[in-house]
């Protein structure tokens, strides 16, 4: 190799290892491969002055050289540009542990959420969402239900009176009264709503609570239909495996009549302290729809028979969230509404 | 009601123990809620249902129990012998008010001696919670326990005229009962009394005067039979809920009288001593009957699913005491309840009783055949999509009473009509029902502000109240409302900005967009309970659909409030029933869009919706939208002025505008603010 050019290379080399920064780089960068006076360009100069059979050759040198620098200055001019991004990216580094930033979501209340969801299994299951008056009349709170005048139900220590005929109902049964006026059966109807009965606040009792009546009126409807209906709500509502249980019992509008439990969807029906040790826990009542009512709304109680059912929506909610107080339901204190979904 | 298992084991032979024996009663219907051992006795708590007056006593559950444990109770009649002269000669009764009393009778037994009770008497009253008073008392309580049948034991010395007359009160008759108070009764009530005065509240309590005392001995003992309803409007009216009035008043056996005056008189003869008259006195002048009630095989097959055979529901039937009649070849039967059973009259009653001792676990578990989609309340889809609205806005979902601080609610009533009044309302603070949710909200935001939550977004779906004139049945409908006070994004961390009407407003408009439906207006309202400068109307084709703003410092001073409150009240049915937008689709601009501002200092009188509606009504059709973007008043700004700046966007239609243009239609806008809104240039 002609010496020269040996000797630039290593003078490159040097050179190269004092550069700290892209504008020494830059300035490198001119001072070997510059177009005009660059020192590899300068080099090149000399190939008129070399014989034939040296011109080969020390073009070939020449060109190693220059590309050679070439290389080793975009190598450090990438180390640089990857520094600098590096240096960008640090300083654009922030608390990410801070707050995003939001209106914090609100909530739903309990019942909001236990209610859409009772509407959601049941409609799937072919109900339809009903809905009647919270002021109701004698006859559609009481009477229609087989409610006889002078019976507890409808004394005054138990049912708000309005005036006269009036009064807030005591149940969601109500609706099927409307139901069953409205349209001939078959129907099947669900109605959620609030009801009132004169119940002085403690942590199990409201004097307003929300309930949800089912009900189910065609040919041949029967008490094993009413038992399947409601297990299959569990399951749904509760999750599968779960089991059924019926007691017998006793309102006036239902005839045979049931309470029903079932199975502890916290122990599987060992014994917790959600069942309170029993393993079963209180669903609703329920029971076929007494004649006298279907008499009433004038079905035919030889041509039609009928179940329903009523469930204390509070009542799951309180289960379903293990609120220990339900007066909390109507406080609407933040601090408590922020718990739900 | 508490029983005793080794009472009960007195009236029929127990093969299971107690818990197992309460597992099958439970399962029977009659719901024992707890067992408790006493000694080496157990006690069983029952929760039974007011249908079943019956099993109010150890005979009761004792009939049930039997059928459970496939056996049969035993049938003891009480003996002791009877003296002359007959009872007749001694003694009357005569009964005025027949309606409410169908049937009394008497017994007299002479010579007692009144004392303590043995100790197995006192062990007895006090395993399920009575106290022993002296042996006499004792005897007709622990009668009423074993059968059901109260009875009731007078001084027959302390009787004037030695007699009995069962009447209505006379007007402002008195009567001090055992308990120590005086009552007023009411002439539509019942009393025993005798010759001259009233010494019982039939069915209820006995009075002082004539009560059993140390020196007592000679005993009257009274077993009757009351009109229920009769009973429980006494029991209630004079505020004596006892035992006796308990069992009258749900419904008493109208045949247990003679028998369990019998027993009483046979324990007075055993553990007070004393001779039993001969005979007894009864009054029953129409004998109570009670018709068949009749059965078929194929109806509890209908009802229940259960296959039970006519035979065995016949069993059943026999077995809980029925009188039956069986038509095996029409697969039917005819049972007369007994005089216990005042729950049964129909044939479903039937079905109950053969399903629920065949057993309700044996009914099969099936689906009801059915078609048909089920469906949701009107617009339930929207309600649920406006709940997300919110809830994505930060406000919690509140529920509150539906009655209501009466005085409050006329405040925030949409037309300040009535509601309805509660006639019994359990708290003074609640006696109307609501006619406004701000009312509840209200109480709400109060309610956190005192537990020092100050933040607050809420809102509540629920119904008002509103009736044309006070008394008259009130229409029911759907609102929406909507609360908020404090910072407008909770813990912000980049500082604090405090809500204000246009956080509320926006919260409106959010509703708006969730249920989809455009042409509202918003005008500034005057409403009573709202900041006369921050209150708004929303309203659609004339039709009012809102009123919202800032709660009026006035009525925040009722309520304390020391900061802003601002809330709103939404028709929120009417809103949902509005028939959505159709959604169309219109092309993308091709060309681009270029904007100008105009930053100006504009009277404080003009509003931005008439500045924004005069620029569009330039009848510019380049010009695509009009934004405010800020607005302030600073010290440096001559009164009564503020500073506005809004920004215009122009698009060309076809083609894109030049400089020129844009600058020409933009000064028709620098026109219309200086000439008519009297605008100056910053």
């Amino acid at each position: 190799m002609d010496e020269k050019l040996a000797e630039l290379r290593e003078r490159f080399t040097e050179d190269l290892a004092a550069v700290s920064s892209a504008d020494d780089l830059s300035a490198l960068r001119d001072k070997y491969l510059g177009r005009k006076s660059g020192l590899i360009a300068a080099e090149k100069k000399r190939v008129g002055s070399l014989s034939t059979d040296e011109r080969a050759s020390f073009g070939r040198d020449v060109n190693e050289l220059s590309a050679f620098v070439e290389a080793e200055i975009a190598r450090l001019g990438e180390r640089f540009a990857a520094d600098a991004e590096t240096r960008s990216l640090e300083r654009d580094r922030i608390d990410i542990t801070l707050p995003g930033t939001r209106p914090p979501r609100g909530h739903l209340h309990p019942l909001t959420l236990v209610r859409q969801r009772l509407e959601d299994v049941f409609v799937s299951m072919g109900y339809a969402v009903e809905d009647g008056p919270e002021i109701e009349t004698s006859f559609y709170n009481f009477d229609a239900l087989n409610i006889p005048p002078g019976h507890p139900a409808r004394d005054s220590a138990d049912t708000f009176y309005v005036s006269g005929d009036l009064a807030l109902r005591s149940q969601t049964s109500t609706v099927q009264i409307h139901a069953m006026q409205r349209q001939k059966p078959p129907l099947r109807v669900i109605a959620p709503g609030r009801v009132f009965r004169r119940d002085t606040p403690d942590p199990t009792h409201n004097p307003m609570f929300f309930q949800l009546e089912g009900l189910n009126v065609d040919r041949n409807i029967t008490l094993a239909d009413l038992k399947g209906t409601l297990q299959k709500f569990v399951e749904m509502m509760y999750g599968p495996n779960l089991r059924t249980r019926f007691r017998p019992s006793y309102f006036p509008f239902t005839e045979p009549s049931a309470e029903v439990d079932f199975s502890c969807y916290v122990c599987n029906g060992s014994g917790c302290r959600v069942c309170k040790f029993s393993g079963w826990i209180e669903l609703g009542g329920s029971g076929m729809v007494h004649p006298n009512v279907l008499e009433t709304v004038g079905i035919d109680s030889e041509e039609f028979s009928g179940f329903a059912f009523g469930l204390g929506i509070d009542r799951m909610a309180g289960l379903m969230y293990d609120i220990d107080d339900i007066r909390l339901l109507f406080e609407n204190d933040v601090r408590f509404l922020e718990q739900f979904a | 009601m508490k029983i005793s298992y080794n009472w009960l084991s007195e009236h029929v032979p127990l093969t299971p123990g107690p818990k197992e024996l309460a597992e099958r009663l439970t399962m029977a219907g009659l719901a024992v809620d707890s067992i408790e051992s006493a000694g080496d006795d157990h006690v069983l708590e029952f929760d039974l249902t007011s249908n079943r007056p019956d099993c109010l006593s150890h005979l009761g559950i004792a009939r049930e129990a039997a059928i459970v444990c496939g056996t049969s109770r035993k049938h003891r009649e009480p003996s002791f012998e009877e003296i002359d002269p007959a009872i007749e000669t001694v003694t009357s009764v005569e009964v005025v008010a027949a309606d409410l009393c169908p049937r009394f009778t008497a017994r007299i037994v002479r010579g007692v001696k009144v004392g303590p009770s043995p100790k197995w008497l006192v062990d007895r009253l006090e395993a399920i919670g009575q106290r022993s008073v002296n042996n006499i008392a004792d005897i007709t309580n622990y009668v009423m326990f074993e059968m059901g049948q109260p009875t009731h034991a007078f001084d027959l010395n302390l009787l004037h005229g030695r007699r009995i007359v069962v009447r209505r009160p006379l007007p402002g008759e008195t009567l001090n009962t055992l308990d120590g108070s005086t009552h007023e009764l009411s002439v539509d009530q019942l009393v025993i009394c005798d010759s001259d005065r009233a010494v019982a509240v039939a069915g209820v309590m006995g009075g002082e005067e004539t009560e059993i005392n140390e020196r007592t001995t000679d005993v009257l003992i009274e077993s009757a039979y009351f009109n229920p309803a009769s009973i429980r409007q006494t029991a209630r009216m004079l505020g004596l809920d006892t035992e006796a009035s308990y069992r009258f008043a749900r419904g008493a056996d109208f045949n247990a009288q003679l028998r369990a005056s019998a027993r009483v008189a046979e324990l007075i003869v055993q553990l007070a001593g004393g001779q039993v008259l001969r005979g007894a006195i009864d009054v029953y002048p129409s004998p109570i009957t009670r018709d068949p009630v009749p059965l078929r095989e194929s109806r509890v097959e209908r009802l229940t699913g259960l296959k039970v055979g006519i035979e065995r529901a016949a069993d059943i039937l026999r077995a809980l005491e029925f009188e039956v009649e069986l038509r095996a070849g029409e697969k039917d039967l005819r049972a007369v309840p007994p005089s216990f059973r005042i729950d049964v009259s129909r044939e479903e009653d039937l079905v109950e009783e053969v399903a629920r001792h065949t057993g309700y676990e044996k009914v099969a578990v099936t689906l009801p055949a059915w078609s048909g989609e089920g469906t949701y309340l009107p617009n339930e889809r929207r309600r649920r999509g406006v709940r997300a609205a919110l809830t994505a806005l930060g406000f919690d979902e509140a529920y509150s009473f539906s009655f209501v601080n009466g005085e409050r609610d006329r405040l925030f009533r949409p037309r300040g009509r009535p509601t309805a009044t509660l006639s019994n309302p359990i708290d003074s603070n609640q006696t109307e029902m609501r006619g406004s949710l701000i009312t509840g909200l209200l109480e709400a935001v109060q309610h956190n502000f005192n537990q020092g939550t100050r933040d607050l977004k809420l809102f509540e779906v629920g119904r008002v109240f509103e009736a044309e004139k006070e008394g008259a049945r009130p229409d029911e409908r759907e609102m929406l409302a909507l609360a908020i006070s404090g910072p407008a994004v909770r813990d912000d961390w980049r500082g604090p900005r405090v809500a204000d009407f246009y956080d509320l407003k926006g919260a409106i408009e959010t509703v708006l967009s969730a249920v989809n439906v455009s042409g509202f207006t918003i005008e500034r309202a005057s409403v009573e309970y709202l900041h006369p400068g921050q209150s708004a109307a929303l309203s659609r084709e004339g039709e009012g659909f809102a009123r919202f703003g800032r709660l009026h410092p006035r009525v925040a001073s009722l309520y304390k409030f020391r900061q802003p409150v601002f809330v709103g009240e939404i028709e929120f049915q009417k809103l949902l029933a509005l028939e959505a937008d159709q959604i169309r689709y219109s092309a993308l601009p091709r060309l681009p869009a270029s904007s100008r501002d105009v930053s100006m200092l504009v009277p404080d009188a003009v509003m931005w919706g008439e500045i924004e509606k005069a620029v569009r009504d330039l009848g510019v059709s380049e010009i695509v939208s009009v934004q405010v973007f800020d607005t302030f008043k600073g010290k440096a700004m001559p009164d009564g002025f503020r500073s506005l700046a809004f920004r215009v966007t122009y698009r060309g239609e076809g083609r894109t505008l030049t400089d020129e243009e844009i600058a020409a239609m933009h000064e028709r806008v620098r026109e219309l603010m200086t000439q008519r809104f009297g605008a100056e240039l910053r």
